[in-house]
Order: structure tokens, then sequence, then C-alpha cells
């Protein structure tokens, strides 16, 4: 069945960031050419002096001198003291003034009347530098020279924790098995690069503000902490929205500028940014390493679990504390596991700024224990499925605390039914007989078969807000704080109210969120929205029934019946719609705007299998079988559910074979096109088995559990399994994208010996 | 990624293009544009002049002579995949243009463009050294010339025409009997550059000995590489082609490559595979034409 969005969007009716900037000026950024130096000069007379062009303007030039973006998370106090968590202040300018700390960091904003004029324009601004040493990697960061000078060193955020005595249980295991993980830098990359337009109205004193963004409201409020401007001067409109994934739940320097710089010049602006630019300057993710321990007792059994991991956040990230928390929080997985030594680090170096990228340091956890624990089955001689087998929690342990609270200071708790039978019903999707029935079809590969397991808090708080509305005809109008970015809000959360409401589907208008419709509201990240959002919505719309019923009963005077928008009283009947107009002069009886707390997360746990072969001649990979087993609750819409798994395998499976930012030692970045970063495509991913098994939450109104990171997190562990086993256990992949010049040598090298 | 400022010229003769070729400032024949158009947006190439050639519908022909095809500096890659002409009195070309890039690229990217773009990965430039083509060239001022596939490409993104010369059509040799072609490449994704790649055009004997080899590899230096009986395959001349002679000659020829990847040892070595598994499928194919 086609998504409410569908119809406008397949024909080409969508109206993304690009479709509003009809009459702006075109405005470009001139960002660093270097990835660590001090700023000497900034000459802009050239520029300035250019045909079409009608402005050009460093920090100083808009009073931005000094600003700052704000961070978008600081951690609960009680998770903080319980996980040991601090984090420095980070200095992150809108517009670099004395000192750069990527290639790509914005530092002066044009103004011209068409973005080839604006090229030509930014070509001709010239920056003088001083170049200082570039750091591109993390171990090294921590030893290098402060990059910015009010820190002391570049560590910018730390973690520790520890529980249930793990030295002793090191020191007594059957066996420690050892290791060292690294997933690569790489991100979202949406279809829709980032974009927005600034439209001031003098007047009004406001400026209206539309990009293409997953949190409206946070970026408003950014813009107020960096103007001061009240509320009613600054309305973020959420258009169509081509994809986001996380880079767009983040608040941009570029989004500030141009609003302070609409109000400033009096222009439309609009700001559309290509595809080298989003390559080079849009916010990335990943980047992890850890260094492992499992302690394991003779059957396999997990008695103690240690990571230590290094994140990679580059010049900064304003979800570091969110990146590292998620990381700690998750490398528990969805394991019976005793005892815990935990601790991680972020870390600053010269590479492009980082925020959550589609799990958000859950896939990181999950490649560090997922590989750790395959590498003591293979020490053990006990199969990959026998060792989840062993560990997996059960409907006996379930639910199951864990002795720290989660990022929300509430105790962690894991809600689900039986991670066990994720495994069975996984492996029935897709058998490991199956590798062996594929041998025949692909002589000249080798075949193997993976499996990777993983645990996902979802729908985290504080909250979020839905308004609902009785327009004059009966139908209902519906806003969420949660902005759409691509997955298909107007069905589900039209579904949510008019299933609460007892009106038809069609009767629902989901308007795009705007910060004046609605002035609170979180976003769209962290697998959240469904539940959280969609709890607001179910909640309003019962209120909004409840309102309707005490209006219909003074209109009917007496006790009403209601089904399907109308009140009835034996043969008196009013409509919403007639109630509506009853109260014309009070437009706020039907209009209801609710704010859903959810008490805390409500986990979700999966396992993901693979096929994968290797290429005998060549060492590439291709993926050529995939199954998802999954606990989940209420499926508001099972496509949509399904829909969000198979877009997460894939950009699993891109972040697994292809998909890296890489570093020149010189600090220049490597990927900057389509031609050096590689995405997956079509002809890398196979269909994927889906299973869903039903957990309703009780937690919350709907039933449901959130769903949209499940696809990517556990995608690296499993097809990187699938690789040690192609290859007999003569390699262990470490590390993300997998290296077919790596794999070749080892095949060479067994090919050699054999 | 706009490109910077230039003048937009469509001649509307091969005479007027080669004029404007001679006469405007600093010009730049588009094609296809799907290499050019491409770097012009990088603001890696700024050419002043554009001179559009891409609708000179007599340059998009495919012909057939005796011993060989002729081809029009516009035939597509597109045509090149698909012309059952092609396929059969070429089929090293026409297998190897199914490698390049997408289906867009392929329907709008040309066989005079890509020999002219010298882009050592490139799947056209190692066809043409590998058949031994020869490229037709023609300048107002100076006439008409004919030069190698080889004698054209000089290193990375460049070649050894005059800026007032203009490629027109390009001559490759038809398959003969006793000949046999090969072609293996390795890209990580379909539609992406190759890691390594080699072409493969082996002539028998007819008492099934190896009278002539011609072997290419793509990827492996700063333009395609080529081994011919002068230089690298004349060793194997008069033996018997055996699995175990070419992975021998595999790696023997994959040690002299000097590829830019990182990893060499790797791409050495998928060399070495490229070349033994395309001179297998050429030895097979050799047999089947005599």
């Amino acid at each position: 069945m086609a998504r409410v969005e569908d119809g406008t969007l397949l024909a080409g009716q969508g109206r993304f960031a690009a479709d509003a900037a009809e009459g702006a000026h075109q405005v470009v950024f001139v960002r660093s050419t270097e990835p660590h130096a001090d700023i000497l000069g900034i000459d802009t007379a050239a520029a300035r002096a250019m045909p079409g062009v009608l402005g050009v303007y460093t920090a100083a030039d808009l009073g931005l001198d000094g600003a700052r973006l704000p961070v978008l998370t600081t951690p609960n106090p009680a998770f903080a003291e319980a996980t040991g968590f601090q984090m420095a202040e980070q200095r992150i300018p809108l517009l670099a003034t004395e000192r750069v700390h990527y290639v790509g960091q914005p530092i002066v904003v044009l103004i011209a009347t068409d973005r080839y004029r604006a090229e030509d324009a930014a070509e001709a601004v010239t920056v003088s530098y001083r170049g200082r040493a570039p750091v591109t990697d993390a171990a090294t960061a921590l030893e290098a020279e402060p990059l910015y000078d009010h820190l002391a060193d570049n560590e910018i955020a730390r973690i520790g924790y520890s529980f249930g005595d793990p030295e002793n249980a090191f020191g007594r295991a059957h066996r420690v098995v050892s290791g060292e993980y690294r997933i690569g830098r790489h991100g979202a990359v949406p279809l829709e690069t980032r974009g927005a337009v600034a439209r001031p109205d003098r007047r009004l004193r406001r400026v209206d503000l539309t990009t293409s963004t997953q949190i409206p409201h946070l970026v408003r409020n950014a813009v107020r902490t960096v103007t001061g401007w009240a509320e009613h001067e600054i309305v973020v409109h959420v258009p169509d929205v081509g994809g986001g994934f996380g880079t767009k739940a983040n608040v941009y320097a570029e989004e500030i500028v141009l609003a302070v710089l609409a109000r400033q010049t009096g222009f439309d602006l609009a700001w559309i940014e290509d595809r080298q630019e989003h390559l080079l300057s849009a916010a990335q993710g990943r980047d992890q390493v850890h260094r492992t321990r499992l302690a394991v007792d003779g059957q396999g059994r997990i008695l103690a679990w240690g990571d230590e991991f290094l994140v990679d956040v580059g010049a900064g990230s304003l979800w570091v504390a969110g990146i590292v928390a998620n990381t700690a929080v998750h490398a528990l997985g969805p394991y019976r596991i005793p005892a815990v030594r935990m601790s991680g680090r972020a870390v600053l170096t010269t590479k492009t700024i980082v925020a959550q990228y589609r799990g958000a340091g859950r896939p990181e956890a999950a490649f560090a224990l997922e590989r750790t624990l395959d590498a003591a089955a293979a020490e053990l001689g006990i199969g990959t499925a026998r060792i989840r087998e062993i560990n997996l929690l059960t409907d006996t342990d379930l639910p199951y605390p864990r002795p720290i609270p989660y990022r929300d200071g509430e105790p962690i708790v894991y809600d689900g039914w039986d991670y066990r039978a994720c495994l069975t019903k996984v492996r029935d999707l897709l058998p490991e007989t199956e590798r062996e029935r594929l041998r025949a079809e692909h002589p000249g590969a080798l075949l193997g078969y993976g499996l990777g397991c993983y645990l996902e808090a979802t729908a985290r708080g504080p909250y979020e807000t839905a308004r609902l509305r009785v327009l004059d005809d009966g139908a209902v109008e519906l806003a969420t704080g949660a902005a759409a970015a691509g997955q298909g809000h107007a069905t589900v959360f039209g579904r949510v109210a008019a299933t609460a409401l007892g009106i038809p589907e069609d009767r629902v208008r989901y308007r795009p969120t705007d910060t004046e419709r609605l002035p609170d509201g979180i976003g769209t990240f962290a697998s959240r929205s469904a539940v959280v959002a969609g709890s607001a919505v179910h909640n309003g719309a019962m209120r909004l029934l409840d309102r309707a019923r005490a209006l219909a009963q003074e209109v009917l005077g007496g006790p009403v019946e209601y089904a399907g928008g109308v009140f009835r009283r034996g043969e008196a009947e009013i409509g919403l719609g007639g109630i509506a107009a009853h109260t014309r002069g009070d437009p706020t009886a039907l209009d209801v705007t609710e704010t859903y707390r959810p008490r805390t997360v409500t986990w979700t746990m999966g396992v993901h299998a693979a096929i994968v072969a290797v290429d005998r001649r060549s060492g590439m990979l291709s993926v050529l079988r995939y199954a998802v087993a999954h606990e989940g609750g209420n499926e508001l819409d099972p496509e949509i559910v399904r829909g969000q798994i198979l877009g997460g395998v894939a950009q699993g499976i891109g972040g697994s074979l292809f998909e890296e930012y890489g570093y020149a030692p010189s600090g220049q970045p490597l990927s900057t096109t389509f031609a050096a970063y590689h995405l997956p495509l079509s002809t890398d991913v196979p269909n994927v088995a889906v299973a869903h098994l039903h957990v309703d939450t009780p937690d919350n109104p709907i039933g449901a559990r959130g769903a949209g990171e499940s696809g990517t997190i556990a995608a690296y562990p499993a097809i990187a399994a699938a690789v040690d086993d192609a290859l007999g256990g003569r390699i262990h992949c470490a590390a993300t994208p997998l290296d077919p010049g790596l794999i070749h040598g080892a095949l060479r090298k067994a090919a050699v010996l054999a | 990624m706009k490109p910077a400022e230039f003048t937009y010229y469509r001649p509307e003769s091969v005479g007027e293009a080669l004029h404007g070729l001679a006469t405007l400032p600093d010009p730049k024949p588009l094609a296809g544009g799907q290499s050019l158009l491409t770097l012009m947006n990088l603001r890696l190439a700024r050419p002043a002049t554009l001179l559009d050639i891409g609708r000179f519908t007599e340059l998009a022909r495919v012909f057939d002579d005796t011993e060989a095809l002729v081809l029009g500096a516009l035939v597509r890659h597109r045509t090149c995949e698909t012309d059952p002409l092609v396929a059969a009195r070429a089929p090293l070309l026409h297998a190897a243009a199914g490698h390049i890039g997408h289906l867009g690229i392929r329907n709008q990217g040309t066989i005079g463009g890509s020999l002219a773009h010298a882009d050592p990965a490139a799947e056209l430039p190692l066809a043409a050294v590998t058949l031994g083509a020869t490229v037709h060239v023609e300048s107002a001022t100076r006439g008409k010339r004919a030069l190698s596939a080889e004698e054209l490409f000089v290193s990375f993104y460049a070649n050894s025409l005059e800026p007032d010369e203009l490629i027109t059509w390009i001559t490759v040799p038809a398959i003969r009997p006793g000949q046999g072609w090969g072609f293996v490449e390795y890209a990580r994704q379909h539609g992406d550059y190759a890691l390594a790649g080699a072409g493969v055009l082996l002539s028998l004997d007819a008492r099934g000995r190896i009278a002539g080899l011609r072997i290419g590899l793509l990827n492996a230096a700063d333009r395609p590489l080529l081994f011919d009986e002068r230089e690298g395959t004349a060793p194997v001349l008069g033996e018997l082609p055996e699995p175990r002679l070419w992975e021998g000659l595999g790696w023997r020829l994959a040690a002299l490559s000097e590829p830019s990847h990182p990893d060499t040892e790797y791409v050495k070595a998928l060399c070495a595979s490229a070349i033994s598994e395309a001179a297998e499928a050429a030895t097979e194919r050799a047999g089947e034409n005599t």
C-alpha cells in the first residue's frame, strides 16, 4: 500500500528546500582549504567588486565574531555520576576568524545573484594561512598539542564505569580473548544535500527559515542562543526532506549565518549545498576504535567484558555526549554479562565535524562486542550461533536490569521477551545450509555465513509534541514536533490520529513541522519519532475527543454516543465539524497541543544473518543473502517498519563494504566526490528477509518500539563474520570498510600454504 | 560545483569546428561531456571556449571495412555495447564498452572523447591499444594524420594531439579467423572504475600454437599499458596456450605495471589474475574461431 506521501513525491511534486528558493539570492560559503592553520588575513575586496556580487561577509561583518555553535545534548546528572561521564567545553565558531580546524570549515559567506557568480566570487576571496600540524588520528591526537587554546588537551569527553568485579573474572577465566576493532569514518550522505532558505520580514521583525532538517526546534533555539532574538523573530519551517539519517539532526553554522545574514541585508537568501560541499563539510559519523577483552568459561559463557574505546569527533561534535554515552551503554549488548569494565574517550582531530549517524555509537559497540564474541567462539572451537545461544537473554532472564542508569538517569531494564527467539528465527529465515546450496551457483567464490546481534534503546525523551485541530469540515489537522525527513510521518501519525478519533485516515491532514504552529518540540532521531511523537498524537487525539464530547453534550443536551466523527443523542447528531462551527468564537476549543514524556526508553533487540561471497581471484565481496529477525513493538505501519529495516541494512552494507571518508597524512580529505566516496548501489544490496517478533510494550499508549536504526547496527559484524567464515577462519576481519586487498592477501597466503 | 565562465560555441560542420579549434581562445571540444563537464564543474578544467561537436551525426556512424571496423569519434559507448556489427567485428571493444560507468554515462559518452581524455583507468583506451586501433585526426592548418592508439596516450589525462587537432575517426582491425579475445576487469562495484583489468587479443596458428599476442592493462601505469610481440609477449610465441603459461605470463607482466593505488602488491596480483583470466577466455574463443 502506498504511503500518503508517495503520490506527491513520486510525481516529482515534492517541495524541497531548493524548491523554496525561488526569487532568493544565492549564498555560498568560502571554506577552509587547510586542515589546521592560523588565519593571517582575509581579503574580500576583489570578490566584492565582481559582477553580480551583493555582499561578502566575515564573522566580524555580521557581528558574529566569537559566536559559537551551542552543543545539542548534555548528560543527565544521575547518568554522569554513575558512569563517570565528563565533557569539556567546545568552541566551534560559526565562521572561523583566527584559526581553522578542518578542510571545509566556513570562513566567509557571500551573496550573489546566482550560484555561478557566487562561486566565481568565492574563488576571488583570499584567505592567508599559517599552517599548523594536521591531526588525522585519534590516538595521535591524545599526544598532540591542544587544537583549541581553551583546552589543556584534545580529549573532550570521557566515560568509565564498571560493575561485578571484572578483574577477578578476567584473572580466573577459562579463556580471555582480546582484540582491536575499528569502524571507519563514514556518514549518511542523503539523496538531498543540506540546504536552507531565509526570508526576512522587516515589518514583523522576523525571519522565516526553511531548512532541510530533522530538528527544526533545535535549529530555532540555536539561532536564538546566538542572536538573542525572541521566539517570534525566528520561525523554522521544514520542507520535504530527502533523507537525514542523523546528518540533518544537527544544527549547522550555515543555517544560523543564513538567518542572521537575511535579517542584516533584508534579502531573501538561499543556500543549497552541492555534493562536493556536502562530502566536505556536512557532519560525518562513526570513526571509533575499540580495544576489547572478553572472559569466558569452558562452555563459552561470558564471565566479564571489557571495552576501551576512542571516538574521533574531528573538529568537534555537538552530539559528543550522546555518541559517547550511546557507545558505552550499548556495548553491554543483549547478553547475560555479570561483570563489565567500560571506558571511552572522545578526541578532537582536524577532520570534519561529527554528528549522530544512524546508530550513533551502537554499530561501533555492536561491532566490538560481536566480533570479540566470534573470536571467543573460534578460540573455544564452538560455533558462532552456539556462543550466542548460550549467552543471549531469554524469557527467564527478561526483564533484565543492569546496574547503571540509562542516559535519562532512569535505571536500565531491558524490557524484551526472549532474545534467543530472534536468533532462532533469523536462522529459520536464513539457515546456514543456504550457504551450501549457493556454492553451486558461485563456483568462483568462497561463501561464508555470519551473525550479528544488537540491542537498542529506542524512543528516548525527554518529550515530544503534537498538535491536533478540528477544521470546519470535521477533518483534523495534525502536526508533530518530530519533523519528517522521508520516514512517512503523514502516513503513520495520520493513522494514529485517525484510529484514536475513529475517523477515516483521509480525514487527517498532516502539516509539515514549523516552529510557529508548534512552538515546542525535539525532533526526529534516535529511533524515537514513532513512539514518542506517535504517543503524543494518540494522547492528543484522545484529549481532543474528550473536549468534543463535552461540547457535543452541551449542544445535544445530555449523554452522547460517538462513532466515526459524529456524536449522537437519539435522533439528534453533531459531527466534529459541527462542533467546530459551534465553537467558532473560541478557536482553542478543538485545538489541542499535547506533550508526551516517556518514562524511559524502550529496548529492541534483533539478529542479522548474512551470506557473503568472496571472489577467489580478487578478494572482492558481495552480499548474497540477508535476513533480520527483530523484537519490536506494535507496528503502526508494517511496510514502513520493513522499509526502515531494509534501508538500514543498505546503509550497513555500505559502511561495511565501501563507504569511508579518507584523509591523507597531509590532513586533506580524499573523499570529496562520488568517484571516491562509494555508496552502496542497488546491485550491492540483496533482498532482505525480515521477521518482526511482536512484543508490544505497555509503556506507551500505542504499544510501539523504535525501529529506525535496527537495520544498520548489526550489519557490520554480521558481514565481517561471514567473510571470516568464507575464508575458513584464515582471517578475522577487525576493521570496516572491509579491505579486499587484505582479504586477497589472506587468500594468497592460504593458497601458498595449501 | 559550477564551472568557471566560458564561451559556448556550436559549429555547424566539422570544417567549422576545425576552424574554431584553430582560431578561438583556449578551445576545448565537447562531445558527450561525461568527463569534461565534471572536470569543469569541479573547476579542474577551465577552457575559455567550449566547442560543442556533439551533434555531428556524420561522426556518429559505424562502417564495416574489409579488414577493419571504422567508428566515428562520436559513436556512443552504448552503440559499441549494443551494435551487432561492433559485436561481430570488434568483440573486445563491444565487451569493454559494457563495463563503462552506468547506462546514462554510456548513452552520452563517445569513443573519441574517451580516447582524447586519456584516462589510464578507462576501458576504451585499453581496448584501442590492445586491438591496435588507428586514430585519425584533422586540423584546419595541419590537415589530416593518423596515429596509433599507443602513440596517442602520453600520460595521465594527456594525449599527443596538437591543440587544434580533433579526433574524427577510429579504425579498429577486425577480428580474424584464429583469433580470440578476452576482457576482464575487477571493480568493487558495478559501474565503478576497475582496480585492475586486462584485454587480450590472441592469434593461434594452424597447430594451435601462439602466433600473436597483445595484452593491455588498465589502471596499471600513467597510460594504458600494452604488451605485444615487440615487447613483453615474444617469449610465449610458438607455445601452446595453457593455463600454467598464462599464469606465469600474468605474473611476469604484472610485475612491470606501476599502479597508482596505494596497495601495489594487491593491484599487481589483480593484474596477473586479469591477464590469465582474459587469456584463458581468449584461448577458448580462438579455438572456436577457425
